[in-house]
Protein backbone atom coordinates (compact mmCIF):
# COMPACT_ATOMS: atom_id res chain seq x y z
CA UNK A 1 0.00 0.00 0.00
CA UNK A 2 1.17 3.23 -1.09
CA UNK A 3 1.09 5.86 1.88
CA UNK A 4 -1.66 8.16 1.53
CA UNK A 5 0.60 11.36 1.43
CA UNK A 6 2.59 10.80 -1.35
CA UNK A 7 -0.27 9.03 -3.46
CA UNK A 8 -1.82 13.20 -4.12
CA UNK A 9 0.90 14.62 -5.84
CA UNK A 10 -1.18 17.05 -7.08
CA UNK A 11 -1.62 19.72 -4.59
CA UNK A 12 -4.85 20.71 -6.90
CA UNK A 13 -7.08 18.44 -5.64
CA UNK A 14 -8.66 18.92 -1.92
CA UNK A 15 -10.77 15.95 -1.53
CA UNK A 16 -10.22 11.87 -3.38
CA UNK A 17 -12.78 10.00 -2.77
CA UNK A 18 -11.40 6.12 -3.75
CA UNK A 19 -14.02 3.23 -4.14
CA UNK A 20 -16.27 4.34 -0.57
CA UNK A 21 -18.56 1.94 0.39
CA UNK A 22 -21.13 2.67 3.04
CA UNK A 23 -23.96 0.18 4.76
CA UNK A 24 -25.91 1.00 7.05
CA UNK A 25 -26.95 -2.51 8.51
CA UNK A 26 -28.28 -4.63 5.60
CA UNK A 27 -28.59 -1.02 3.25
CA UNK A 28 -25.73 -0.40 1.10
CA UNK A 29 -25.81 3.44 0.78
CA UNK A 30 -23.12 4.21 -0.68
CA UNK A 31 -21.57 2.06 -3.83
CA UNK A 32 -18.03 2.66 -4.66
CA UNK A 33 -18.20 6.21 -4.68
CA UNK A 34 -14.99 7.85 -6.74
CA UNK A 35 -15.07 11.41 -6.97
CA UNK A 36 -11.92 14.08 -7.00
CA UNK A 37 -12.58 18.20 -6.09
CA UNK A 38 -10.22 20.43 -7.54
CA UNK A 39 -9.17 23.75 -5.30
CA UNK A 40 -11.67 26.24 -5.51
CA UNK A 41 -14.16 23.90 -7.22
CA UNK A 42 -18.04 24.19 -6.42
CA UNK A 43 -19.17 21.03 -6.73
CA UNK A 44 -23.06 20.58 -6.38
CA UNK A 45 -24.02 17.03 -5.29
CA UNK A 46 -28.30 16.37 -5.75
CA UNK A 47 -30.36 13.18 -6.47
CA UNK A 48 -33.36 12.34 -5.12
CA UNK A 49 -33.48 11.81 -1.33
CA UNK A 50 -32.24 8.61 0.23
CA UNK A 51 -30.03 8.37 -2.58
CA UNK A 52 -26.89 8.80 0.09
CA UNK A 53 -25.76 12.13 -0.70
CA UNK A 54 -25.59 13.71 2.64
CA UNK A 55 -24.10 10.35 3.82
CA UNK A 56 -21.52 11.28 1.35
CA UNK A 57 -20.72 14.25 3.04
CA UNK A 58 -20.79 13.28 6.31
CA UNK A 59 -18.23 10.66 5.59
CA UNK A 60 -15.83 13.27 4.16
CA UNK A 61 -15.48 14.96 7.98
CA UNK A 62 -16.09 11.25 9.27
CA UNK A 63 -19.02 12.22 10.70
CA UNK A 64 -19.98 8.75 9.19
CA UNK A 65 -18.09 5.65 9.35
CA UNK A 66 -17.35 4.05 5.79
CA UNK A 67 -16.75 0.00 5.35
CA UNK A 68 -13.95 0.83 2.91
CA UNK A 69 -12.35 2.46 0.14
CA UNK A 70 -10.67 5.92 1.23
CA UNK A 71 -11.37 9.84 1.43
CA UNK A 72 -8.72 12.15 1.31
CA UNK A 73 -8.73 15.83 2.29
CA UNK A 74 -5.70 17.71 1.23
CA UNK A 75 -4.37 14.65 0.88
CA UNK A 76 -4.53 13.05 4.83
CA UNK A 77 -6.40 10.77 4.35
CA UNK A 78 -9.93 11.14 6.67
CA UNK A 79 -10.39 8.92 9.95
CA UNK A 80 -8.34 6.00 9.50
CA UNK A 81 -4.99 5.20 8.62
CA UNK A 82 -3.55 2.24 6.70
CA UNK A 83 -2.15 -0.93 9.07
CA UNK A 84 -0.92 -3.51 7.09
CA UNK A 85 -3.54 -2.68 4.43
CA UNK A 86 -6.55 -2.60 6.30
CA UNK A 87 -8.35 0.36 7.40
CA UNK A 88 -7.75 1.40 11.12
CA UNK A 89 -9.94 3.99 12.76
CA UNK A 90 -7.80 7.33 13.73
CA UNK A 91 -7.52 8.32 17.49
CA UNK A 92 -10.45 10.93 18.37
CA UNK A 93 -7.55 14.18 18.47
CA UNK A 94 -6.47 13.56 15.01
CA UNK A 95 -10.22 13.30 13.76
CA UNK A 96 -10.40 16.39 15.29
CA UNK A 97 -7.77 17.78 14.08
CA UNK A 98 -8.80 16.66 10.50
CA UNK A 99 -12.08 18.02 10.58
CA UNK A 100 -10.88 21.48 12.24
CA UNK A 101 -9.63 21.92 8.39
CA UNK A 102 -13.00 21.47 7.04
CA UNK A 103 -16.57 23.69 7.51
CA UNK A 104 -19.84 21.70 7.57
CA UNK A 105 -22.81 23.71 7.36
CA UNK A 106 -25.83 21.53 8.37
CA UNK A 107 -29.38 21.54 7.59
CA UNK A 108 -31.29 22.33 10.47
CA UNK A 109 -28.29 24.86 11.51
CA UNK A 110 -27.15 23.37 15.16
CA UNK A 111 -25.69 26.78 16.11
CA UNK A 112 -24.88 26.76 19.91
CA UNK A 113 -28.42 28.01 21.76
CA UNK A 114 -26.59 28.98 24.89
CA UNK A 115 -24.75 31.11 22.79
CA UNK A 116 -24.86 34.69 21.22
CA UNK A 117 -24.01 34.69 17.26
CA UNK A 118 -20.46 36.22 18.18
CA UNK A 119 -19.81 33.21 20.83
CA UNK A 120 -21.37 30.87 18.29
CA UNK A 121 -18.50 31.70 15.77
CA UNK A 122 -15.63 32.40 18.25
CA UNK A 123 -15.82 29.11 20.51
CA UNK A 124 -13.88 26.82 18.31
CA UNK A 125 -11.47 29.47 17.24
CA UNK A 126 -10.53 30.09 20.95
CA UNK A 127 -10.95 26.72 22.25
CA UNK A 128 -9.18 24.40 19.43
CA UNK A 129 -6.83 27.19 18.05
CA UNK A 130 -6.38 29.19 20.42
CA UNK A 131 -6.65 32.15 19.20
CA UNK A 132 -6.74 34.99 21.69
CA UNK A 133 -9.94 36.14 22.59
CA UNK A 134 -10.16 39.68 21.26
CA UNK A 135 -8.81 38.63 18.32
CA UNK A 136 -11.21 36.08 17.48
CA UNK A 137 -13.74 38.04 18.32
CA UNK A 138 -12.29 41.11 15.47
CA UNK A 139 -12.12 38.16 13.49
CA UNK A 140 -15.72 36.83 14.08
CA UNK A 141 -17.43 40.18 13.69
CA UNK A 142 -15.72 40.68 10.47
CA UNK A 143 -17.46 37.42 9.24
CA UNK A 144 -20.68 38.35 10.76
CA UNK A 145 -20.54 41.85 8.77
CA UNK A 146 -20.00 39.52 5.70
CA UNK A 147 -23.09 37.53 5.64
CA UNK A 148 -24.58 40.84 6.92
CA UNK A 149 -25.82 40.51 10.59
CA UNK A 150 -22.92 42.53 12.48
CA UNK A 151 -25.67 43.80 14.15
CA UNK A 152 -26.88 40.59 15.53
CA UNK A 153 -23.82 40.07 17.20
CA UNK A 154 -24.77 39.94 20.79
CA UNK A 155 -28.38 37.97 19.50
CA UNK A 156 -28.95 34.49 20.89
CA UNK A 157 -29.95 31.68 18.28
CA UNK A 158 -33.79 31.98 19.14
CA UNK A 159 -33.72 35.34 18.51
CA UNK A 160 -32.71 34.90 15.56
CA UNK A 161 -34.94 33.81 11.94
CA UNK A 162 -34.15 31.05 10.64
CA UNK A 163 -32.23 32.26 7.82
CA UNK A 164 -30.03 34.75 9.97
CA UNK A 165 -28.75 31.94 12.16
CA UNK A 166 -27.79 29.87 9.10
CA UNK A 167 -25.78 32.57 7.98
CA UNK A 168 -24.02 32.91 11.18
CA UNK A 169 -23.85 28.83 11.25
CA UNK A 170 -22.07 29.68 7.84
CA UNK A 171 -19.60 32.21 9.73
CA UNK A 172 -19.12 30.10 12.17
CA UNK A 173 -17.69 27.50 9.78
CA UNK A 174 -15.95 30.00 8.18
CA UNK A 175 -13.86 31.08 11.41
CA UNK A 176 -11.93 27.96 11.38
CA UNK A 177 -10.52 28.84 8.40
CA UNK A 178 -11.24 25.37 6.26
CA UNK A 179 -9.69 24.83 3.04
CA UNK A 180 -12.89 22.86 2.35
CA UNK A 181 -16.65 23.63 2.71
CA UNK A 182 -19.45 21.00 2.89
CA UNK A 183 -23.29 22.34 3.24
CA UNK A 184 -25.84 19.64 3.27
CA UNK A 185 -29.12 20.78 2.11
CA UNK A 186 -28.88 24.27 3.50
CA UNK A 187 -31.84 25.69 2.66
CA UNK A 188 -34.09 23.00 3.22
CA UNK A 189 -35.20 23.82 6.71
CA UNK A 190 -36.15 27.65 5.70
CA UNK A 191 -39.11 29.21 4.78
CA UNK A 192 -39.09 30.08 1.19
CA UNK A 193 -38.60 33.72 1.44
CA UNK A 194 -35.06 33.22 3.41
CA UNK A 195 -33.59 30.48 1.11
CA UNK A 196 -32.52 33.71 -1.23
CA UNK A 197 -30.53 35.27 1.53
CA UNK A 198 -28.53 32.03 2.08
CA UNK A 199 -28.06 31.35 -1.02
CA UNK A 200 -26.17 34.76 -1.87
CA UNK A 201 -23.83 34.11 0.60
CA UNK A 202 -22.75 30.90 -0.49
CA UNK A 203 -22.60 32.32 -4.20
CA UNK A 204 -20.45 34.88 -2.38
CA UNK A 205 -18.14 32.18 -1.47
CA UNK A 206 -18.19 29.92 -4.41
CA UNK A 207 -15.81 32.23 -5.90
CA UNK A 208 -13.62 31.98 -3.08
CA UNK A 209 -13.70 28.70 -1.59
CA UNK A 210 -14.09 24.95 -2.69
CA UNK A 211 -17.51 23.64 -1.35
CA UNK A 212 -19.06 20.55 -1.73
CA UNK A 213 -22.60 21.27 -1.53
CA UNK A 214 -25.82 19.06 -1.59
CA UNK A 215 -28.79 20.78 -2.89
CA UNK A 216 -31.85 20.37 -3.96
CA UNK A 217 -31.82 24.10 -5.45
CA UNK A 218 -31.24 23.83 -8.84
CA UNK A 219 -31.57 27.60 -9.39
CA UNK A 220 -28.42 28.07 -7.04
CA UNK A 221 -26.47 24.42 -8.47
CA UNK A 222 -26.99 26.25 -12.15
CA UNK A 223 -25.67 29.77 -10.88
CA UNK A 224 -22.42 28.54 -8.63
CA UNK A 225 -21.85 25.02 -9.32
CA UNK A 226 -18.66 23.80 -11.53
CA UNK A 227 -19.58 20.79 -11.48
CA UNK A 228 -22.85 18.69 -10.96
CA UNK A 229 -22.94 15.04 -8.85
CA UNK A 230 -26.01 13.35 -9.72
CA UNK A 231 -26.12 10.63 -7.22
CA UNK A 232 -29.14 7.85 -7.30
CA UNK A 233 -29.04 4.69 -5.13
CA UNK A 234 -25.64 5.12 -3.72
CA UNK A 235 -23.72 5.08 -6.87
CA UNK A 236 -22.39 8.26 -9.07
CA UNK A 237 -24.45 8.40 -12.08
CA UNK A 238 -23.03 11.33 -13.72
CA UNK A 239 -21.15 14.27 -13.70
CA UNK A 240 -20.82 17.38 -15.45
CA UNK A 241 -20.79 20.92 -16.26
CA UNK A 242 -24.01 22.75 -14.64
CA UNK A 243 -24.91 23.79 -18.43
CA UNK A 244 -24.46 20.35 -20.01
CA UNK A 245 -26.00 18.66 -16.94
CA UNK A 246 -29.20 21.01 -17.61
CA UNK A 247 -29.50 20.80 -21.21
CA UNK A 248 -28.42 17.33 -22.36
CA UNK A 249 -28.16 15.01 -18.97
CA UNK A 250 -26.73 11.88 -20.63
CA UNK A 251 -28.22 8.80 -18.43
CA UNK A 252 -32.00 8.28 -18.41
CA UNK A 253 -32.44 8.10 -14.36
CA UNK A 254 -30.32 11.64 -14.97
CA UNK A 255 -33.21 12.90 -17.25
CA UNK A 256 -36.24 11.13 -15.33
CA UNK A 257 -35.10 13.30 -12.03
CA UNK A 258 -34.84 15.88 -14.00
CA UNK A 259 -38.40 15.81 -15.55
CA UNK A 260 -39.65 15.30 -12.13
CA UNK A 261 -38.17 18.06 -10.21
CA UNK A 262 -38.14 20.89 -13.72
CA UNK A 263 -41.76 20.75 -14.78
CA UNK B 1 -57.51 12.98 76.46
CA UNK B 2 -53.68 13.37 76.30
CA UNK B 3 -52.58 17.09 77.38
CA UNK B 4 -50.77 18.70 74.77
CA UNK B 5 -47.77 20.58 76.43
CA UNK B 6 -47.32 23.54 74.93
CA UNK B 7 -44.55 24.93 76.13
CA UNK B 8 -42.05 22.37 76.00
CA UNK B 9 -43.38 22.42 72.75
CA UNK B 10 -42.90 26.44 72.29
CA UNK B 11 -39.55 25.84 74.01
CA UNK B 12 -38.06 23.75 71.42
CA UNK B 13 -39.36 25.77 68.49
CA UNK B 14 -39.25 29.57 69.31
CA UNK B 15 -35.53 29.93 68.15
CA UNK B 16 -34.34 32.41 70.85
CA UNK B 17 -35.40 29.11 73.24
CA UNK B 18 -34.55 26.21 71.30
CA UNK B 19 -31.06 27.45 69.69
CA UNK B 20 -29.82 27.41 73.24
CA UNK B 21 -29.71 23.88 73.07
CA UNK B 22 -26.51 22.60 71.47
CA UNK B 23 -28.00 19.59 69.95
CA UNK B 24 -30.88 21.90 68.42
CA UNK B 25 -28.74 24.83 67.29
CA UNK B 26 -25.96 22.12 66.23
CA UNK B 27 -28.17 19.89 64.50
CA UNK B 28 -30.05 22.47 62.84
CA UNK B 29 -26.52 23.46 61.15
CA UNK B 30 -25.07 19.77 60.76
CA UNK B 31 -28.51 19.41 58.76
CA UNK B 32 -27.88 22.35 56.60
CA UNK B 33 -24.54 21.34 55.72
CA UNK B 34 -25.06 17.90 55.55
CA UNK B 35 -27.37 18.12 52.63
CA UNK B 36 -25.10 20.56 50.87
CA UNK B 37 -21.90 19.00 51.07
CA UNK B 38 -23.84 15.47 50.24
CA UNK B 39 -25.34 17.06 47.28
CA UNK B 40 -22.56 18.46 45.39
CA UNK B 41 -20.73 14.80 46.15
CA UNK B 42 -24.07 13.69 44.85
CA UNK B 43 -24.00 15.93 41.53
CA UNK B 44 -20.08 15.40 40.86
CA UNK B 45 -20.52 11.60 41.46
CA UNK B 46 -23.71 11.75 39.39
CA UNK B 47 -21.80 13.10 36.39
CA UNK B 48 -18.82 10.93 36.23
CA UNK B 49 -21.46 7.95 36.18
CA UNK B 50 -23.55 9.14 33.45
CA UNK B 51 -20.06 9.91 31.05
CA UNK B 52 -18.88 6.56 32.51
CA UNK B 53 -22.48 4.93 31.40
CA UNK B 54 -21.58 6.76 28.09
CA UNK B 55 -18.33 5.99 27.82
CA UNK B 56 -17.02 4.11 24.99
CA UNK B 57 -14.62 1.90 27.46
CA UNK B 58 -16.75 -0.94 28.31
CA UNK B 59 -14.98 -1.18 31.82
CA UNK B 60 -16.28 2.45 32.63
CA UNK B 61 -19.91 1.80 31.58
CA UNK B 62 -19.93 -1.62 33.44
CA UNK B 63 -18.01 0.30 36.61
CA UNK B 64 -20.92 2.56 36.18
CA UNK B 65 -23.71 0.06 35.69
CA UNK B 66 -22.86 -1.40 38.87
CA UNK B 67 -23.02 1.58 41.04
CA UNK B 68 -25.95 2.66 39.63
CA UNK B 69 -27.24 -0.60 40.35
CA UNK B 70 -25.82 -0.84 43.93
CA UNK B 71 -26.84 1.96 45.73
CA UNK B 72 -30.25 2.23 44.10
CA UNK B 73 -30.88 -1.24 44.73
CA UNK B 74 -30.20 -1.29 48.57
CA UNK B 75 -31.86 1.01 51.20
CA UNK B 76 -29.95 4.04 52.24
CA UNK B 77 -30.39 3.49 55.71
CA UNK B 78 -28.51 -0.09 54.85
CA UNK B 79 -25.67 1.61 53.05
CA UNK B 80 -25.43 4.04 56.25
CA UNK B 81 -24.93 0.99 58.58
CA UNK B 82 -22.30 -0.74 56.12
CA UNK B 83 -20.42 2.05 56.03
CA UNK B 84 -20.45 3.21 59.60
CA UNK B 85 -20.71 -0.06 61.62
CA UNK B 86 -19.33 -2.09 58.76
CA UNK B 87 -16.27 -0.91 57.55
CA UNK B 88 -15.65 -0.11 61.66
CA UNK B 89 -16.18 -3.22 63.24
CA UNK B 90 -13.26 -4.66 59.85
CA UNK B 91 -11.28 -2.19 60.98
CA UNK B 92 -10.70 -1.23 56.61
CA UNK B 93 -11.74 2.03 58.18
CA UNK B 94 -12.75 4.09 60.97
CA UNK B 95 -13.97 7.38 60.49
CA UNK B 96 -11.84 9.52 63.05
CA UNK B 97 -13.27 12.52 64.80
CA UNK B 98 -11.84 15.56 62.96
CA UNK B 99 -11.08 18.86 64.86
CA UNK B 100 -11.10 21.78 63.50
CA UNK B 101 -10.45 24.93 65.91
CA UNK B 102 -13.46 24.68 67.62
CA UNK B 103 -15.21 22.38 65.59
CA UNK B 104 -15.30 18.48 65.85
CA UNK B 105 -16.80 16.86 62.67
CA UNK B 106 -17.24 13.22 63.82
CA UNK B 107 -16.96 10.09 62.00
CA UNK B 108 -20.65 9.56 62.16
CA UNK B 109 -21.47 13.06 60.73
CA UNK B 110 -18.45 12.26 57.95
CA UNK B 111 -20.12 8.42 57.44
CA UNK B 112 -22.99 9.71 56.88
CA UNK B 113 -22.64 12.63 54.64
CA UNK B 114 -20.26 9.75 52.43
CA UNK B 115 -23.15 7.42 52.75
CA UNK B 116 -26.24 10.16 51.15
CA UNK B 117 -23.48 11.74 48.95
CA UNK B 118 -22.62 8.45 47.35
CA UNK B 119 -26.49 7.08 47.41
CA UNK B 120 -27.38 10.46 45.90
CA UNK B 121 -25.13 10.42 43.05
CA UNK B 122 -26.41 7.50 41.98
CA UNK B 123 -29.83 8.81 41.53
CA UNK B 124 -28.18 11.86 40.27
CA UNK B 125 -26.48 9.54 37.02
CA UNK B 126 -30.05 8.65 36.07
CA UNK B 127 -31.23 12.29 36.17
CA UNK B 128 -27.61 13.89 34.76
CA UNK B 129 -27.75 11.08 31.79
CA UNK B 130 -31.43 12.46 30.88
CA UNK B 131 -30.50 15.68 30.48
CA UNK B 132 -27.53 14.91 27.82
CA UNK B 133 -30.04 12.78 26.23
CA UNK B 134 -32.26 15.56 26.24
CA UNK B 135 -29.78 17.58 24.08
CA UNK B 136 -30.54 17.04 20.23
CA UNK B 137 -27.55 15.23 18.94
CA UNK B 138 -26.99 17.69 16.19
CA UNK B 139 -25.09 20.24 19.06
CA UNK B 140 -22.11 17.77 19.33
CA UNK B 141 -21.83 17.18 15.57
CA UNK B 142 -21.52 20.41 14.81
CA UNK B 143 -19.23 20.95 18.05
CA UNK B 144 -17.22 18.31 16.05
CA UNK B 145 -17.34 19.18 13.14
CA UNK B 146 -15.34 22.37 14.25
CA UNK B 147 -12.74 20.18 15.83
CA UNK B 148 -13.88 20.14 19.07
CA UNK B 149 -12.86 16.80 20.76
CA UNK B 150 -15.80 14.75 22.49
CA UNK B 151 -14.61 15.67 25.88
CA UNK B 152 -14.46 19.67 24.72
CA UNK B 153 -17.64 19.72 23.37
CA UNK B 154 -19.45 18.04 26.45
CA UNK B 155 -17.76 20.74 28.64
CA UNK B 156 -18.70 23.69 26.07
CA UNK B 157 -21.69 22.51 24.05
CA UNK B 158 -23.64 19.92 25.40
CA UNK B 159 -23.04 20.04 29.47
CA UNK B 160 -24.28 23.72 29.97
CA UNK B 161 -27.39 22.69 27.81
CA UNK B 162 -27.99 20.02 29.98
CA UNK B 163 -27.44 21.82 32.93
CA UNK B 164 -30.90 23.51 32.64
CA UNK B 165 -32.84 20.40 32.27
CA UNK B 166 -30.84 18.80 35.10
CA UNK B 167 -31.47 21.36 37.61
CA UNK B 168 -34.74 21.22 38.17
CA UNK B 169 -34.73 17.80 39.38
CA UNK B 170 -32.00 18.73 41.08
CA UNK B 171 -33.64 21.13 43.02
CA UNK B 172 -36.26 18.18 44.06
CA UNK B 173 -33.42 15.95 45.13
CA UNK B 174 -31.96 18.62 47.69
CA UNK B 175 -35.52 18.74 49.01
CA UNK B 176 -35.27 15.20 49.49
CA UNK B 177 -31.71 15.17 50.75
CA UNK B 178 -32.24 17.43 53.82
CA UNK B 179 -35.22 15.14 55.03
CA UNK B 180 -33.12 12.43 54.04
CA UNK B 181 -30.49 13.84 56.29
CA UNK B 182 -32.49 12.75 59.16
CA UNK B 183 -31.75 8.94 59.00
CA UNK B 184 -28.16 10.09 60.11
CA UNK B 185 -29.69 8.85 63.24
CA UNK B 186 -29.33 5.58 63.21
CA UNK B 187 -25.52 6.22 63.26
CA UNK B 188 -25.80 8.44 65.99
CA UNK B 189 -24.58 11.50 63.39
CA UNK B 190 -25.46 14.99 65.12
CA UNK B 191 -27.97 16.44 62.90
CA UNK B 192 -31.56 17.84 63.93
CA UNK B 193 -33.63 14.52 63.81
CA UNK B 194 -30.51 13.08 66.70
CA UNK B 195 -30.76 16.05 68.64
CA UNK B 196 -34.52 15.40 69.25
CA UNK B 197 -34.09 12.50 69.63
CA UNK B 198 -31.92 13.08 72.79
CA UNK B 199 -33.96 15.41 73.77
CA UNK B 200 -37.04 13.27 74.03
CA UNK B 201 -34.93 10.05 76.01
CA UNK B 202 -34.20 13.16 78.73
CA UNK B 203 -38.48 14.69 78.80
CA UNK B 204 -40.41 11.75 77.09
CA UNK B 205 -42.64 14.10 74.68
CA UNK B 206 -42.44 12.73 71.76
CA UNK B 207 -45.82 13.93 70.24
CA UNK B 208 -44.82 17.71 71.15
CA UNK B 209 -41.05 16.82 70.32
CA UNK B 210 -41.67 15.06 66.89
CA UNK B 211 -44.23 17.43 65.84
CA UNK B 212 -42.03 20.31 66.72
CA UNK B 213 -38.75 18.29 64.52
CA UNK B 214 -41.39 18.49 61.75
CA UNK B 215 -41.33 21.27 61.74
CA UNK B 216 -38.16 22.76 61.66
CA UNK B 217 -37.77 20.38 58.47
CA UNK B 218 -40.81 21.87 56.92
CA UNK B 219 -39.40 25.23 57.35
CA UNK B 220 -36.52 24.36 55.37
CA UNK B 221 -38.18 22.89 52.80
CA UNK B 222 -40.12 25.48 52.33
CA UNK B 223 -37.44 27.87 52.36
CA UNK B 224 -35.23 26.02 49.69
CA UNK B 225 -39.13 25.89 47.36
CA UNK B 226 -38.33 29.80 46.88
CA UNK B 227 -34.85 29.76 46.47
CA UNK B 228 -35.64 26.99 43.73
CA UNK B 229 -38.38 28.81 42.08
CA UNK B 230 -35.66 31.76 41.95
CA UNK B 231 -32.87 29.86 40.19
CA UNK B 232 -35.56 28.38 37.36
CA UNK B 233 -37.00 31.75 36.76
CA UNK B 234 -33.69 33.11 36.43
CA UNK B 235 -32.56 29.98 34.08
CA UNK B 236 -35.76 30.83 32.16
CA UNK B 237 -35.86 34.34 31.43
CA UNK B 238 -33.01 34.61 28.87
CA UNK B 239 -32.20 31.74 27.84
CA UNK B 240 -35.78 29.85 26.69
CA UNK B 241 -36.44 27.28 28.70
CA UNK B 242 -39.93 26.85 29.94
CA UNK B 243 -41.47 27.86 33.33
CA UNK B 244 -41.14 25.89 36.61
CA UNK B 245 -44.36 25.14 38.21
CA UNK B 246 -46.17 27.66 39.96
CA UNK B 247 -45.12 28.16 44.11
CA UNK B 248 -48.40 26.85 44.92
CA UNK B 249 -48.15 23.94 43.35
CA UNK B 250 -44.43 23.38 44.32
CA UNK B 251 -45.53 23.47 47.78
CA UNK B 252 -48.72 21.28 47.90
CA UNK B 253 -47.60 19.12 45.09
CA UNK B 254 -49.39 17.82 41.69
CA UNK B 255 -47.34 15.28 39.94
CA UNK B 256 -45.67 12.35 42.03
CA UNK B 257 -42.12 13.26 43.51
CA UNK B 258 -40.30 10.47 43.41
CA UNK B 259 -39.08 9.06 46.90
CA UNK B 260 -36.30 7.40 48.13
Amino acid sequence: MVTPNVKLADSNIIVKAEKVNKHFGSLHVLKDINIEVLKNEVVVIIGPSGSGKSTFLRCINHLEKINSGHIYVNGHMIGYHDRNGKLVEDNERNIARQRAEIGMVFQRFNLFPHLTAIENIIEAPTRVRKTPADQARADGERLLARVGLVDKRDQYPNQLSGGQQQRVAIARALAMKPSLMLFDEPTSALDPEMIGEVLDVMKELAHEMTMIVVSHEMGFARAAADRIVFVDEGQIIEQASPDDFFTKPRSERTQLFLSQILH
Amino acid sequence: MYHFDWITFWNYIWPPSAFQNPLIRNGLIATILVSIIAQALGVILGLIAALGKMSKLAAFRWLSEIYVWYFRGTPLLVQMSLLFFGLGVTHIYNFPDIVVGAITITGAIQAGTLALGINEGAYMAEIVRAGIESIDPGQMEAAKSLGMTSGLAMQRIVLPQAAKVIIPPLGNEFNNMMKTTSLMEVISAGELFFGFNQINARVFKPFELYIAASLYYLVLTTIWSFVQARIESGLGERKGLERGPGMMQRLFGSSGEGAH
